[in-house]
């Protein structure tokens, strides 16, 4: 035990002269986790509750363009500008030019063609409950189109979203103009009226609802997703130090002294393993206490810990014997302690990107979903969500620590026959 | 007083896997007890290999080691090791690190605390004791690299260039404190390149060329049976002028 307890500390006063390696693994970290999280949470702030600005260039005279631009504006979710001066072929200019990111075009005859649909819909329709006396002749008319501009440096996902509530709102207008129509050519006055509000009032409603697994409220935010995230991309990442650290004894020959010593090699990497192992169960502690505590006063929402204390604790410890698993098998094989930092930290930035660290691993390509179970991050992140946004449970925690399970003994199982074949065991 | 053997080798052979050739080619050799026996050679000859082999760092590809005082095949806490390398934590002092070497001997706390402070004093390294060793000349690390060899007092010291790359004064601290070391009855054998540190240290030496002995016995007794002022001429008439790299 003494030995122990000796090695231990020898490793814990190492790390403790390395203030670049404690930095890298505590501060930047840190770091990474304020900005993503406030990046992230911005994201979907602009996404979803704030008024985006739109440019609006009507050269349309007709009413329903008009319409639609109240709708638009009673939504709130847009921040309308309205210039019909400007030409066609000038806007991708003007968007350049005075800092818009969206602009739609109406173009001269929307209202008219729009009207000519609902009418040919509602003739169309009236002539086939035989309400109408003959069929409309089949006619093509031209489908009126609005013209989304949009910078191209804004996200794919940012203006389809955008698209889609202009759509929807398109939606309501033609279909108060094809009852208007139907009721015209029926002869009615007043029914649009009661229709219009009757149709206000009963929208269909959709509830949004997160499928957790128990009855605490867990909200799904920009927190829970990414705090959890980043940090077990900080904890891999201390594949730099401790890979470096292997290394460094090994090309020192201090390995090669401890063979001629009365020691097993076990004991002294199982040391190192250890006060590595305590460094990640820090870093965890530090970054879910700051944001537990500290998110709230910079706007973001604060992190809400899982109910199972003791799985959450297990979910660490396989989390943090994965991440120094992997650094003890990158120090391993690595010849060089440029080998070490560099292969280790592209490696983590690989591995995370497949383990759904930066974008969820289900919008992957089927066969990278299927190299993503490779990753230890995949399972790591599995292991933190099923506490973090799914409320889950022992059983559903098993397999994901079974993954985690198989790839430390696979790792260890690596770095035994290595240190085997350096001579080293 | 009768000579003990201390360690005999017998047909030692050591042919790593990459390579075409034996590096060590049938050894036989015997190191007694309270000798300071100098293993010399050109670069390449096996003298690493050799002494790897002694200290239990690599396994002979045939042939045997028996240290004759020692029930162990490998008596590793009766064995003190000095790399070439500076092979302990420049980022911990001289004291930190000899505890950590103590401790992987199997010494106690106190033990490994008497010793320390003695030792870093014999080798001029006292006053230093607590600073990290990162900020030491070359001559103080071959030094702390010594005395994390010797803290557990070993009655047998394997040195693989232990004076390389250090000044004058370091070169003579370190020949001085080893006498003395060996005056207490502890076994030395060392590598070098230095020969004319090796004829004034060694009572004994092997020369080694290409994975075998050339020549061995006493150096004095070399000297004379083959007319050779030192052990520089001894060398080249053995190994010749021509490169080894």
């Amino acid at each position: 035990m003494y030995k122990f307890r000796v090695a231990v500390k020898k490793e814990f006063l190492i790390l403790l002269s390395d203030k670049t390696g404690l930095a890298l693994m505590f501060l930047m970290p840190l770091l990474l986790v304020y900005i993503i999280t406030i990046i992230q949470d911005s994201a979907f702030k602009m996404a979803n509750q704030s008024s985006m600005a739109l440019l609006v260039i009507n050269q349309d005279e007709g009413e329903q363009s008009q319409h639609l631009i109240r709708l638009l504006e009673q939504s709130q979710l847009f921040e309308l500008t309205q210039d019909s001066t400007i030409a066609k072929d000038a806007i991708s200019t003007t968007l350049y030019e005075q800092e818009y990111l969206t602009a739609v075009y109406f173009p001269p005859n929307f209202s008219e063609q729009l009207k000519q649909k609902a009418n040919l819909l509602s003739g169309t329709l009236l002539a086939e409950v035989g309400m109408n006396e003959g069929s409309p002749a089949l006619q093509t008319i031209a489908t009126p189109t609005l013209e989304y501009y949009h910078d191209p440096v804004l996200q794919e996902s940012y203006s389809i979203s955008i698209m889609n509530m202009i759509d929807a709102y398109i939606k309501t207008v033609e279909g108060e103009l094809l009852i208007n129509e139907m009721c015209q050519q029926l002869e009615l006055t007043e029914a649009p009226a009661k229709l219009r509000e009757a149709m206000a009032n009963n929208q269909v409603g959709v509830k949004k609802i997160a499928a957790t697994l128990n009855s605490k409220s867990l909200q799904p935010n920009s927190t829970q997703h990414n705090v959890p995230a980043w940090t077990i991309f900080a904890m891999f990442f201390m594949v730099t130090s401790l890979g470096n650290s292997i290394v460094k004894e090994r090309l020192n020959g201090s390995f090669v002294r401890l063979k001629t010593m009365p020691t097993s090699f076990v004991l002294v990497l199982g040391a190192k393993l250890f006060v590595y192992l305590v460094a990640a169960v820090l870093q965890v502690l530090l970054i879910f206490t700051l944001a537990r505590f500290t998110f709230e006063s910079i706007g973001l929402p604060p992190l809400t810990f899982p109910s199972d204390g003791f799985a959450f604790a297990v979910v660490v410890l396989m989390n943090g014997l994965a991440a120094v698993s992997y650094a003890t098998v990158v120090g391993t094989v690595a010849r060089t302690r440029e080998q070490a930092s560099g292969f280790g930290a592209v490696s983590i930035v690989i591995l995370a990107a497949l383990g759904g660290i930066w974008i969820p691993s289900f919008v992957l390509p089927e066969f990278l979903q299927l190299i993503s179970y490779g990753s230890p991050l995949y399972w790591c992140l599995e292991g933190f969500y099923t506490l973090f946004l799914r409320g889950g449970d022992w059983q559903i925690l098993l397999p994901t620590l079974a993954g985690l399970a198989v790839f430390i003994v696979a790792c260890w199982a690596i770095t035994y026959w290595q240190l085997k074949r350096d001579k080293v065991f | 007083m009768s000579i003990l053997p201390c360690i005999e080798i017998q047909s030692l052979t050591k042919r790593y896997s990459t390579a075409t050739v034996d590096t060590l080619q049938g050894i036989d050799l015997t190191i007694n007890q309270g000798d300071k026996f100098g293993i010399l050679g050109p670069n390449g000859a096996g003298k690493t290999t050799l002494i790897s082999i002694l200290c239990g760092i690599l396994e002979p590809s045939e042939g045997a080691v028996h240290y004759s005082q020692h029930q162990e095949a490998l008596p590793t806490n009766s064995i003190g090791f000095v790399p070439q390398e500076y092979s302990f934590f420049e980022e911990l002092n001289p004291m930190q690190n000899l505890e950590y070497f103590g401790a992987m001997y199997g010494l106690t706390a106190k033990v490994i605390k008497e010793r320390t402070q003695s030792i870093l004093t014999v080798l001029g390294l006292g006053d230093v004791q607590t600073k990290k060793i990162n900020t030491f000349s070359g001559g103080m690390k071959r030094r702390v690299n010594l005395a994390i060899g010797i803290i557990h007092q070993p009655s047998i010291l394997f040195l693989d260039e232990p004076t390389v790359g250090v000044d004058v004064q370091s070169k003579v601290a370190i020949l001085k404190f080893l006498n003395q070391l060996n005056t207490t009855g502890t076994t030395i054998i060392y590598t070098s390149h230095h020969l004319d540190e090796a004829q004034e240290f060694c009572n004994q030496i092997a020369l080694i060329d290409q994975g075998k002995i050339i020549i061995k016995g006493a150096t004095e007794d070399l000297l004379t049976n083959h007319s050779a002022k030192d052990l520089k001429e001894l060398f080249i008439q053995f190994t010749g002028e021509a490169y080894r790299d």
